[in-house]
Order: C-alpha cells, then sequence, then structure tokens
C-alpha cells in the first residue's frame, strides 16, 4: 500500500473513526464503487443490485437499516436519501469483530452498539420501543419465505413472543398494567443469554468482485 | 474395518466372547442402580471411571475364584455391537448446525491432529528404543511403533462422552473435541490398516507406492464411509415418508437402516464410525418430520437406552480385562513414555492447530479453551479393541503394545476424567447453559442469520452463512420435498415448531398442575417464568378475564359465568346471525358454543342475512360502498380464507365432551360463494375500513349513526373478550353509539379505532385457534392449515 505518507488524510480519519484496517477500508471503496455504480453515494434503488439479497425476507428492512439515520449517527431520525461511503463505513462498523485486545467496558460499549442497532431494526417508528405491531410486522417477514404459513399464525407467534418478553422483562404485572413495548432496556435484558459479540460479525476481507449487473 | 481382520478369527473370538457374555453382563448390571443411589459420589467421580473400578472388582474376583480370566473384551463384539449403538446416539442427537459451523475445525483436529499424534508418538517411542531405554524384549521396530502410535493417539469417542457429559462445558468446546473424536475414525482406521499391512510385509519390502496408495485409501475411506452413510441417510428418509400406515415399525427401520449403513461401511472397510455418524446427522431432519410423535419418543428412548448399556458393558469389560495378566507384558520406560508422549504431543498439536485455525474462524478459541482440548483428548476402548486384534504372530511386541494401552486407558479415563472437573471450574470454562430455547431467542436468531447474511452480501463476501443459506434453499426446494411427507413439509419451520412445542409444553404442564380445566386459578407455566398480562394481545385479554395468566385458549372453557358472561352470550346470539361470516373468525376465542351449527342456527342465519341485506340496501347510495369496491375483491379473499380457521377448532364450551375434538369442517364454509354472504363481509369490514379511507382522503359526509352503532354493538359484543385493550376506543363507542347524532369525527375516530381493532381482533381468532390447535393434537395444526389451504 505505499508507505504511511501517501496514505490520504481522509482515509486515515475513516480507519479512526470507524475502526477499520486501511486495508478493510479499500476493500469496501471498492465494494461501495460497484454498489453504487461508481457514484458518489448510494441510494436504496442499488440495493438491487445485489441478486442474492432478493431472497432474503426481511431485505427490505435490512435496507432501511442502512438509511436509518439513527444508525447513522444523526441527530434526527427518520430516513436518509442517500448515503456516502462514509455513513456505508458507518453502518458496516456495527458488524466489526471483536477484538482480542478490547477491555469490558469497550466490550460492553461495543454490544450495545449492536444491539442499538438491532433494536432499530425493529422499531420502525422510533418511539423507543418495540410495540406488538412492529414485532407482528417482523415475524411476518420472517416468515414470509414459507408459503405455507399464514399471517395468522405469523401474528399469534408474535403475540406469544411478546407475552414471553413482557413476562421477562417485566414480571409480574398488575391485572390493569399495559405493557407498551419493548424498550431498549428490555431488549437488553433477553439478549442477556445471546452471546452477540461473537455472533454478529462479518468478515470484511475476501471479498471477491461479484458479478451482479445483468 | 476391524471386524474385517478379526473375521477369520470371528467365530473363535466370538465363541469365546459370547459364552461368558449372559452370565457376566447381569451381575454387574444389577449393581448400577446402587451407583445411581449415592449422587454424591457420582457427581465427583464419573461413571465411566466408577464402572471401571467396578469392572476391576469384578474381574478380581473371577480371577481369584476360577484363577484365569474368563471375561475379554472381545473386539468384534466390540465393534459390531457394543460401539454402533453409541455411535449413532450420537450422530442422531449432534446438534448438527453446530456441527456445521465448526467443521473446519473439527476436521483440522480430526485429521491433522491425529496423524500428528501418531507419527509423532511412533517416532518418539522408536527414538526412545532405539536410546536403549527399553527391555530387550520389546521387539519393535518404526513400522511396529507406527503401528502402536497408530492406535493410542485416537481420541475414543465412548470416552469423551462419558466424562464430558458430566462437565458441561460450553457447546463449541464440547461439539469440537467430540465430532474430533468421532471423524478421526477415518484416520485411525487408514493408519492401523496400512501400518499392520506394512508390518504384515515386513519392513524392508516397503515401497514408496505403498506410501501413496494408503495416503489415497485414506480418501477413499472417509469420503467413502461419509458416502455410505449419506445413502443409508436418504434411503431412511425416503422410506419413513411412506410410513404412515405402518407408524409401529417407524423406530425399526430408523435402527435397522442406521446399523446397516454400519455393516455395509464395515464389509467393504470403509469408516464405518463416520458412515452411522453422517447417517444419523443427515437423516435426522427429515425422519423427525416424517414419523409420529410416538415414534419420535420411541427412537429417542431407545437409542439412549442402548447407548448407555453399550457404554456401561464397555467400560465394564475393560476393567475386568484389564485383570487378565498373561495377555501383557510390562516394560516401564514403554509404558512411561507413551503416557507422556501422548499428552505432549497432543498438547503441541493442540496448540498449533488452534493458532492456524483463530485466523479462520469467527470465534477464536482461546487459552482456557485449548488447555481443555488437550487435556480432554481421552483414549478408550476403541484403542483397546485395536490393540488386541493385533497379530501376535507380526507384532512380537503385542503384550507389552497391551499392557501399556491398558494403562494408558485406565490413566485417561480415570486420571484425566476425575480431574477435568474441578479442572474446568477452576480455569472458569464457559459453561453450557442447558435451556430450551425461547420464542424470542428463536426469533432473533433467525432474524440475525438473514441480517448477517444480507450484510454479507453487501460486503460482497461469500462467506459460510451464504453457503449456509444456499444450502438452505436447496433443502428447502428440492430436498424437503423429496424427503419430507407432505403434510410435515408445509408445516416446516423452525419459528412454528418451537411455538408450537412451547405452546403444547404448556398446554401439558397445565392440565399437569391439576388445571383441570374447570378450575381458574392463577398458574404460572414453564414458558413464562411470571404471570404476565398484555393488553395488546386479546388473547392475554381473554385469559385475564378468566383470571390465569396462561397462554391458552383452553381457559376460555372454564370461565366462571358471571353476569356480564351472560350479557355477552346474549349479545352474541343477536349479532351471531346478522353477522355470521366476521362472527366466525372470532369464534375461535369468544365463541362458547360448538361450532357446527345446528339447522335452526343456519336458519337463523339465513333470515339475518337477509335482513342485513335489506339493511345494506339503504347503505348502498352512501359513498361508503364506493370506497370500498377496490377492497372488496380482497376482503371477500381474506375473509374467506379467515374464516375457515375458526371453523376447526374449539370447542370451549358447556357440552364438554366430543366438543373438544372434533375439527369441525362446516362446510358453510364452502359454500362462501353466495352474494349475500359476500356482502355481509362488508357489512362489517367496510364500514371499519371504508371509513378509515374516508377519513384519510376524503370528506366524511352524514355519518349514520347506524354503522357506528354497528361497531359499537360488535365491539361492546365482544369488548370484555377481544378488544386489544384500547380503552379509548371503546370509551367513545359507547359515547358514539349512544348518541344518534354522533359527529362525525367521534363516529369516524370511534370506526377507525374499531377499524384498527377489528382488523386485530380479527385475527386475534386465530392465536386462539392455532393455541389450541397446537394443543389439542398435532394433527390439528395439519388440520387446521389444510383448511387454509382451500
Amino acid at each position: 500500500m505505499g508507505s504511511a505518507h501517501s496514505v490520504p488524510e481522509e482515509i486515515q480519519e475513516l480507519a479512526d473513526k470507524t475502526g477499520f484496517t486501511l486495508e478493510q477500508i479499500e476493500h469496501l471503496h471498492r465494494r461501495f464503487k460497484q454498489i453504487s455504480g461508481d457514484q458518489q453515494t448510494i441510494r436504496k434503488e442499488s440495493f438491487d443490485r445485489i441478486p442474492d439479497l432478493e431472497f432474503n425476507p426481511i431485505r427490505s428492512k435490512i435496507v432501511h437499516a442502512f438509511f436509518d439515520k439513527r444508525n447513522l449517527r444523526q441527530a434526527s431520525d427518520g430516513l436518509a436519501e442517500e448515503i456516502n461511503f462514509e455513513d456505508f463505513l458507518t453502518i458496516m462498523s456495527y458488524f466489526r469483530p471483536m477484538e482480542m485486545n478490547m477491555d469490558e467496558e469497550q466490550l460492553d460499549h461495543f454490544r450495545k452498539e449492536k444491539l442499538k442497532f438491532l433494536f432499530h431494526m425493529y422499531d420502525s417508528d422510533n418511539d423507543g420501543k418495540i410495540t406488538l405491531q412492529e414485532y407482528r410486522k417482523v415475524v411476518e417477514e420472517l416468515l414470509s419465505r414459507n408459503p405455507h404459513l399464514e399471517k395468522e399464525s405469523a401474528r399469534s407467534i408474535a403475540d406469544g413472543a411478546m407475552m414471553e418478553a413482557a413476562s421477562i422483562c417485566v414480571g409480574q404485572m398488575e391485572p390493569d398494567q399495559v405493557y407498551e413495548g419493548i424498550t431498549f432496556e428490555d431488549f437488553l435484558k433477553m439478549w442477556q443469554g445471546i452471546d452477540i459479540d461473537t455472533k454478529m460479525h462479518v468478515r470484511f476481507l475476501n471479498m471477491e468482485p461479484i458479478a451482479h449487473c445483468h | 474395518a476391524f471386524p474385517a481382520p478379526s473375521c477369520a478369527g470371528l467365530g473363535v473370538g466370538r465363541g469365546v466372547g459370547l459364552q461368558g457374555e449372559p452370565s457376566g453382563a447381569g451381575f454387574p448390571i444389577a449393581l448400577i442402580p446402587s451407583l445411581g443411589l449415592s449422587k454424591k459420589v457420582t457427581s465427583v467421580v464419573p461413571e465411566s471411571c466408577l464402572l471401571i473400578l467396578l469392572g476391576l472388582g469384578l474381574g478380581g474376583i473371577v480371577l481369584a475364584i476360577t484363577k484365569r480370566a474368563e471375561y475379554q473384551l472381545e473386539p468384534s463384539m466390540f465393534f459390531l455391537f457394543l460401539l454402533p449403538p453409541i455411535v449413532l446416539d450420537s450422530g442422531y442427537f449432534m446438534p448438527s448446525r453446530l456441527f456445521f459451523d465448526n467443521l473446519g475445525a473439527i476436521l483440522t483436529y480430526a485429521v491433522i491432529g491425529t496423524l500428528w499424534n501418531s507419527f509423532a508418538t511412533g517416532a518418539a517411542l522408536w527414538g526412545v528404543k532405539q536410546a536403549g531405554l527399553m527391555d530387550k524384549d520389546v521387539e519393535a521396530g518404526l513400522m511396529d511403533f507406527l503401528l502402536f502410535g497408530s492406535l493410542i493417539s485416537a481420541v475414543d469417542p465412548v470416552a469423551v462422552l462419558a466424562v464430558f457429559e458430566e462437565v458441561h462445558i460450553n457447546e463449541t468446546l464440547f461439539i469440537i473435541v467430540f465430532g474430533e473424536s468421532l471423524l478421526n475414525d477415518a484416520v485411525t482406521v487408514v493408519l492401523y490398516k496400512v501400518f499392520n499391512s506394512f508390518v504384515e510385509m515386513g519392513p524392508a519390502h516397503v515401497q514408496a507406492t505403498d506410501y501413496l496408495k494408503g495416503v489415497a485409501s485414506f480418501f477413499v475411506v472417509s469420503l467413502g464411509g461419509a458416502a455410505v452413510g449419506l445413502l443409508f441417510a436418504f434411503l431412511l428418509a425416503l422410506i419413513t415418508r411412506f410410513t404412515k400406515r405402518v407408524r409401529i415399525i417407524e423406530p425399526l427401520f430408523v435402527f435397522l437402516l442406521a446399523y446397516m449403513a454400519y455393516l455395509a461401511a464395515e464389509m467393504v472397510s470403509l469408516s464405518s464410525i463416520l458412515a452411522v455418524t453422517f447417517c444419523g446427522i443427515c437423516c435426522k431432519k427429515y425422519v423427525e418430520a416424517n414419523i409420529s410423535r410416538k415414534s419420535r419418543t420411541t427412537v429417542k428412548y431407545t437409542m439412549k437406552t442402548l447407548a448407555s448399556s453399550s457404554e456401561t458393558v464397555i467400560f465394564m469389560f475393560l476393567g475386568i480385562s484389564a485383570v487378565d495378566t498373561s495377555k501383557w507384558a510390562w516394560d516401564t520406560a514403554l509404558v512411561l513414555g507413551t503416557l507422556l508422549f501422548i499428552l505432549l504431543f497432543r498438547a503441541v498439536g493442540v496448540i498449533l492447530q488452534t493458532w492456524v485455525l483463530n485466523h479462520f474462524r469467527l470465534t477464536p478459541l482461546d487459552r482456557i479453551d485449548q488447555v481443555v482440548m488437550s487435556y480432554g483428548g481421552l483414549r478408550g476402548a476403541v484403542a483397546f479393541a485395536l490393540v488386541i486384534l493385533l497379530d501376535g504372530a507380526k507384532v512380537r511386541a503385542k503384550d507389552y503394545f497391551v499392557a501399556t494401552t491398558i494403562v494408558v486407558v485406565f490413566f485417561t479415563v480415570l486420571v484425566q476424567g476425575l480431574t477435568i472437573k474441578p479442572l474446568v471450574k477452576w480455569l472458569k470454562v464457559k459453561r453450557s447453559d442447558h435451556h430450551k430455547p425461547t420464542l424470542n431467542e428463536e426469533l432473533h436468531e433467525h432474524a440475525f442469520d438473514h441480517i448477517l447474511a444480507a450484510v454479507e452480501d453487501v460486503v460482497g463476501h461469500h462467506g459460510y452463512r451464504y453457503w449456509r443459506d444456499k444450502w438452505e434453499q436447496f433443502d428447502k426446494r428440492y430436498l424437503s420435498q423429496l424427503l419430507m411427507r407432505k403434510s410435515a413439509y408445509r408445516l416446516k419451520d423452525e419459528i412454528w415448531d418451537v411455538y408450537c412445542k412451547l405452546n403444547i409444553r404448556d398446554a401439558i404442564s397445565f392440565v399437569d398442575q391439576g388445571g383441570h380445566v374447570l378450575s381458574a386459578s392463577r398458574l404460572t407455566l414453564p414458558s413464562m417464568p411470571s404471570r404476565s398480562s398484555m393488553s395488546e394481545s386479546s388473547v392475554t385479554n381473554l385469559l385475564r378475564e378468566s383470571g390465569s395468566g396462561a397462554c391458552l385458549d383452553l381457559q376460555v372453557i372454564n370461565t366462571v359465568r358471571s353476569r356480564r358472561d351472560k350479557e355477552d352470550a346474549v349479545m352474541h346470539h343477536v349479532l351471531c346471525g346478522s353477522l355470521y361470516k366476521p362472527r366466525r373468525r372470532y369464534k375461535a376465542s369468544y365463541s362458547r358454543h360448538f361450532i357446527s351449527p345446528s339447522t335452526q342456527e343456519r336458519q337463523d342465519k339465513e333470515i339475518f342475512q337477509q335482513n342485513m341485506k335489506r339493511r345494506l340496501e339503504t347503505f348502498k347510495s352512501t359513498k361508503h360502498n364506493v370506497c370500498s369496491a377496490k377492497s372488496k375483491a380482497r376482503l371477500k379473499k381474506d375473509g374467506r380464507k379467515k374464516v375457515s380457521s375458526p371453523g376447526v377448532v374449539l370447542s370451549h364450551l358447556p357440552y364438554p365432551s366430543s366438543a373438544v375434538l372434533v375439527a369441525v369442517d362446516s362446510d358453510d364454509e364452502e359454500s362462501d360463494s353466495s352474494e349475500t354472504e359476500k356482502e355481509d363481509d362488508e357489512g362489517i369490514i367496510f364500514i371499519a375500513r371504508a371509513t378509515d379511507e374516508i377519513l384519510q382522503g376524503k370528506k366524511a359526509s352524514g355519518r349514520d349513526p347506524l354503522p357506528a352503532v354497528a361497531t359499537g354493538l360488535v365491539l361492546q359484543g365482544w369488548h370484555g373478550e377481544l378488544v386489544p385493550g384500547s380503552q379509548g376506543a371503546r370509551a367513545e363507542c359507547h359515547r358514539a353509539a349512544g348518541g344518534v347524532k354522533a359527529s362525525g369525527a367521534a363516529a369516524g375516530r370511534c370506526a377507525r379505532k374499531a377499524g384498527t381493532v377489528l382488523p386485530q381482533v380479527r385475527s386475534q381468532a386465530v392465536p386462539g385457534a392455532s393455541v389450541t390447535a397446537g394443543f389439542v393434537t398435532q394433527n390439528f395444526t395439519g388440520l387446521f392449515f389444510r383448511r387454509h389451504q382451500e
């Protein structure tokens, strides 16, 4: 890659901000160019260029996640129209593998970040909690690949899951208490058992140029 | 591979073995329960150790009495009868996802690790011999030592299982060690045979081509063994697809075909352990889907029983066989050297391989894992059987080898087995938490997989997940259709399975806890740590009303009939006819009446439908109709589909008996095509929906109070039961229903809330339906969904 001084400032900055190595940034940049068709920004439509994504049942949610301003660490919420390379990297940084030399606090922070990303995916209206409707939508999408399971079953599953969540998070409830939805703290509680640090990451090297535009 | 050389000697071996067998086995097995009694002992000392010691004791007794050792672990009996059940059991119950996730690591350790171990140990021992530390009587050359090295270095599945079972380390670690012990069989087989043949030929005659042949045979043996296993798995899955009429012998097929896989591989000298392992792993998914629940239980328990008794017998015989000193000869240097080398080389091998693997793995294996892995490399009965199988004439140091093997096996099982638990605790190895997957976890795991696969796609990385995804698609499209029964295929989904399982578990425990459906006591169910009630779910509401937090619709059966219930019943009757079609949807959770409508009911319905139709005519001129025109078709279809569902289920009712089980397949549902019913559909729906649309775009004109009243009624009719907690809606609707001149806004709001409520309410029927369907019998889900197909 040449000696250090030939590395542009911006790339170094990006590396520091997002935690990727220079090589990874270069790989990702190449990929970004592929997706965006050599433009500066990506729009939602650009994701259509990735053929494999079509089979994914929760595709729309994932694409939204890329444009979700909360994930982009911007102050506002809602969906951005287009994202540039830096935003792309920001989203990708949620999926970095954990490093061996991280200390407890960093690990915890890392974990929270990842869980926040997931939380934003479920919570589409950004009211800070996942309501039953939103949960239902997610389950419906998840089960949409199986043509024989109807929407009602998806709903009943979502209801059951919601009840389970309520019982885990809130425990005993008064008869009149209304459980609004899963807040982020509850979400954290639910995920306590699952080892997300090790599961939620993607390896960022070894990328082949995928021929994708037919 | 193993019985093959001994097949010639099979007659002899078996004769001796079997003679002693019947009387010998009874006694020790009777002692097992007494072992189980002292829990304290077994929590410290693994069962395998106890069994070996017991065997030793028994052998000693027999020796003392008869002055010669009667019983021995016969290799043929071991390989033909004792080993297959254990391997089958481990293959069948192997967590396949975990296995394939870690397959790279497992293969590395199994192949490269075992190769390294055998060569290193053999060479080191030969070095010791050359250095003159060994007794002159140990007449062994390099080949002999290599042969010995190959058989002593294989990690034994039986021992690993027995010891690790009690230790409860985390699954990844367990699967790596255990997978390695299963898969290294191929390597062991090849090495053993190759070196055996080299020894027989004499080291002088070994040529280069023989080495190559050896290498080639490794691939043949391992891949061939796996292929045999896959073939039989395929056959088994296919057969179980058609066993609907012979349910009673389904378990037999499973065992038969798996054993056939073992024998077939043995006959062709391929790796039989690999064959059975892969047979078990691959067939499980399809077999479990195809066979009946009772068969599943039978298979599970039979397998566990067979495996457990085989294990017991194996360890016992290890102990008994050790007592026969005529068969072995002691050489200190050899024994100590072997012990030292196997530990040392295993540790070195593990460290090196892990260092390489960590570059490729998603979750690196840290130091503690490595310690556990190297310490957990136990040798067991397989090594012992192999050494007994050696030809004493060709391998002159056989007796020394036998003694060494006995010591090694005893050492690993006893010493390492005893100390591994404290070691694990001391190192604070991550333990496994055996909890059943909750619904949320299952959901999230699925969502996770998809998210990660998507990100991988975006990043352009064809990682492991990509291929797994591709495999699953292939499986779904071709394999499952071919191998799974139609009814099972349709419902195949992990989330749904977990959901059903949870429901059934809840239901069973509900009944077990003495809920007797007539008591409305508050119960807690396993799937929920504490009672919860959520207003958003009507099922909960329903149950809240009836005073229990159970996730079961059956609760409705036992609601105490309060005054309000009676009112509701009356309301129900009134509305039953007029809102017949949509009504049916809610029947699932609300209805107290048996599904199949009597003729009287039907007539009532007809009459009411006529009335309703007339009433609707008067509305025809309003905008409502215009708006709803678009949604007609869709709603009708929806309505029809949904209508059919409740038809199947319920029977909460005063009529205890048959009610519960009959899936009324009422054919009314099929007569959906009548015009009147179509309009009935819209009778309610469009009120709710159209108003929605109206509110959104068009102006609400002269709202007729009737829709509001109707919806109010509807709401009131079920609000105790069904309305998902929008108290606001309730209040407003009361108001709206009361006032004739309801202002457009209030009625609209009410109707809109109703609109949002109704679709929910509509669907709530189904959770009840599916839940009870889930509870009543599994077959019902089949029925239930068949309903949907129509």
